[in-house]
């Protein structure tokens, strides 16, 4: 659970990236419409596996942080887990 | 660049939803068999972890389907206001319905010893919240594609 979060907390960060980056530069259309949701969808992605993976509030609530919530999360949720905090997927 | 998203939207639901309605028809039988000896706990522990993963999957559907219907500017159509409430039902059973239930069926086939009347009750409850969720899925494809009140396409 946490290898899924990782990667949707990289997908969110960096799609969030890639959209500013294109506003300030480029201005792309089809850059905005389709990484658009991409990032909506890792944004979610992220808080539902953050969920999943630990009840402990602190990364529950950093993981609806916008943009970099999901990298916050995985910190917050490793440190759990060396308090055996964790929901250890088998 | 619509027919992009769109075609994500689409491809989205049938990939993650699919195997949402067939994980979630199974795993009832599958740990009723399991207590009765007739089948392994281990596929009613995947179909438990099918359920989850692609639970978190499909949020990619609404995403993409969100940025269609804004770019298609039917937002405020009444069958898509309409589908976005069943689709969040449908949410709310999977996530407060099938998933607690097939935790707690799970959880009564491993603790020993698994009673037989208990397993079967669960899973007659999990099994409606089941045809709830492949319901509302069946009628907010039909709404998709039939869009009543739409004077655009077929």
């Amino acid at each position: 659970m946490l290898t899924a979060l990782r990667a949707a907390a990289v997908v969110e960060a960096s799609s969030l990236l890639l959209l500013v980056a294109n506003l300030l530069t480029v201005h792309v259309a089809g850059v905005a419409s389709l990484v658009g949701p991409l990032h909506g969808s890792a944004y979610l992605v992220v808080i539902a596996t953050t969920f999943l993976a630990t009840g402990a509030r602190p990364a529950r609530l950093k993981a609806l942080i916008p943009g970099v919530g999901g990298l916050l999360a995985v910190r917050a949720a490793r440190v759990d887990g060396r308090r055996d905090d964790l929901y250890v997927d088998d | 660049m619509t027919k992009v998203v769109l075609s994500v939207h689409v491809l989205a639901a049938i990939l993650f939803i699919g195997p949402l309605a067939v994980a979630t028809s199974l795993f009832p039988q599958t740990a009723v068999r399991a207590i009765a000896g007739q089948g392994s706990v281990l596929t009613a522990r995947l179909l438990h972890r099918v359920t989850r993963g692609y639970a978190v999957a499909g949020l990619v559907v609404p995403a993409f389907g969100l940025a269609t219907a804004g770019r298609m500017d039917v937002i405020a159509d009444p069958w898509l206001i309409a589908s976005i409430v069943l689709v969040v039902v449908a949410a709310g059973v999977l996530v407060f319905l099938i998933l607690p239930r097939q935790s707690r069926l799970l959880e009564a086939v491993e603790s020993p010893p698994p009673t037989m009347t208990r397993v079967e009750a669960g899973a007659r409850q999990l099994m409606l919240a089941v045809g709830m969720f492949n319901l509302i899925w069946a009628v907010v494809t039909v709404l998709m594609i039939v869009r009543p009140g739409s004077t655009t396409g077929a």
